[in-house]
């Protein structure tokens, strides 16, 4: 008796320790991180209607937004909106022109971009998209932070002004997996100074960096590109990534990595329902 | 003051001459920085005081000058490793900021 | 270079120890004069105290730290003062202030001085 309660109390033991002990990993909700993330900002930000979070420093800030008001008579970036509608009618070498490589000729479409795409397992962003379809064409691909893919993102943005965010995440594995790089990319604190996208935009949204109001993530990414003062000059949203990452001391990644596509692909579903309202100015 | 800061360097020089640095300790300490650097590459995360650091560590060799070459190498390194160490505490680290 | 190589250390250590002497000599300042201290906190590319904190003698302060006045009476004890500086994160996981320490931002020379400046405030 003794030998084979022995013998079954090693078995049992092996059979404990083989077995995988069940996966502690949080799964991928991002349903519920969307209205988390939404019940957040509306809480902390009560008097704030909701499509205004859209206008990121503006509506935190009163002052600013009498600022920001009093230029938008004359909105700075109405340059880049005429040059990027030039740039749509102007065709290919080819012949073809950009309308050919979207729905909808490429009007009214912004807000369902970035989309993950299922036959190439990646996500897609509007500036990945305009540049494969130049390179498509036989055209040389736009630098990703300067003013001609400005002008096209200006262009289409103001084509989709008041449509609200649609961003898909289809029930695909890969897509999820995308979306919680993300949301990792997002929160994971990086640099030699130590901050996260989430120290400034989710702790810290409505305060002020030496003079400078806080964007809440909420609806940060509505309103790309931007006609920033600071800069003298449009920013498309690589140029705003690969900034933000300088800013905190480290080496951006290039442009349209992975990494951006992702976190571009976290913050527009979190802004889902948000009126595009790019092409924006800020400070 | 003067006075205190005349004996001091003095005194350094006679100390940092007996040490001086060679080629080859530049080589081994720029080896081991560029190695870190480029484990921290991997990971995503390289920071840019370690990109400076390097830069000034091989802008101090090539001018022959490989005391500093070799303190900004380590510098380098040292760098590099805290920039891993972020990267992979933060590849658990990163959820307790998540708004829930 | 016969028999050099043993005095290099000693004498490095003499250098050193002649610069301290010399340096706290000179602690106190002149009406006036700035602390060094003081230049470090309000330079951007090192303590860069103002991004973030209020501090008197500084101009467009942010606001996601607290205001930086009356240190003595809120920290007795330098060493709570110097670890937060080195790394808050370690009392508060979710700080944002960057660790001067830790990720290597400032010298332990220049975080001492950050201090000595700060209890001025």
């Amino acid at each position: 008796m003794k030998i084979s309660r022995a013998i079954a109390v090693v078995i049992a033991a092996l059979v404990v320790a083989g077995a995988r002990p069940a996966a502690a990993a949080d799964s991928i909700d991002p349903d519920a991180d969307f209205k988390a993330f939404r019940d957040y900002y509306t809480k902390l930000f009560p008097n704030v209607p909701l499509n205004d979070f859209v206008n990121g420093p503006y509506s935190m800030d009163a002052d600013l937004r009498k600022q920001w008001e009093a230029i938008d008579d004359f909105p700075p970036y109405d340059f880049a909106i005429d040059r990027g509608k030039q740039m749509f009618a102007t065709p290919f070498k080819n012949g073809k022109a950009y309308g050919d490589c979207f729905p909808d000729n490429g009007i009214g479409i912004r807000q369902n971009y970035p989309y993950f795409d299922l036959k190439t397992g990646e996500v897609i962003t509007l500036e990945l998209a305009l540049n494969r379809c130049r390179e498509a064409n036989g055209e040389e691909s736009y630098s990703y932070v300067k003013d001609e893919m400005a002008s096209l993102t200006a262009y289409m943005a103001f084509t989709s002004r008041g449509k609200p965010f649609d961003i898909k995440i289809p029930n695909d594995p890969r897509a999820l997996a995308a979306y919680q790089k993300g949301e990792e990319y997002f929160y994971a604190r990086r640099g030699q100074l130590n901050f996260s996208c989430a120290s400034c935009h989710v702790q810290n949204p409505g305060n002020h960096i030496r003079t400078e109001v806080l964007a809440p993530a909420l609806g940060i990414v509505a309103a790309m590109p931007i006609y920033r003062s600071e800069w003298n000059g449009m920013g498309t949203m690589s140029r705003r990534l690969v900034t933000c990452n300088s800013q905190v001391r480290g080496v951006p990644l290039k442009p349209q990595d992975e990494l951006y596509r992702d976190v571009e692909y976290y913050l527009s579903y979190m802004s889902n329902g948000l009126p595009i309202s790019g092409p924006g100015a800020r400070p | 003051m003067r006075a205190w800061i005349c004996l001091a360097v003095m005194l350094l020089l006679a100390g940092a001459a007996q040490g001086a640095s060679t080629e080859a300790d530049f080589k081994t300490a720029l080896a081991a920085a560029e190695a870190a650097e480029q484990e921290a590459g991997a990971l995503k995360n390289q920071w840019i005081p370690t990109e400076q650091a390097l830069a000034e560590a091989k802008k101090a060799a090539a001018a022959g000058d490989f005391d500093t070459a070799v303190v900004q190498a380590k510098q380098a390194e040292a760098l590099a490793k805290a920039s891993i160490a972020q990267a992979k505490e933060q590849q658990t680290a990163w959820r307790a900021g998540i708004i829930r | 270079m016969r028999g050099g190589a043993a005095h290099g250390p000693a004498l490095f250590v003499a250098a050193v120890l002649v610069l301290f002497a010399g340096a706290r000599a000179s602690a106190q300042t002149l009406p006036g004069q700035v602390l060094p201290g003081q230049v470090l906190a309000f330079d951007r590319g090192k303590g860069n105290c103002l991004t973030c904190h209020d501090i008197k003698g500084g101009d467009s302060p942010g606001n996601l730290g607290p205001p930086l006045a009356d240190m003595k009476a809120r920290f007795p004890d330098r060493k709570e003062l110097t670890a937060i500086v080195f790394d808050e994160t370690r009392r508060n996981p979710q700080s944002v202030m960057p660790p001067f320490g830790r990720n290597l931002i400032l010298t332990d020379g220049e975080i001492e001085a950050i201090v000595d400046f700060l209890y001025t405030r």
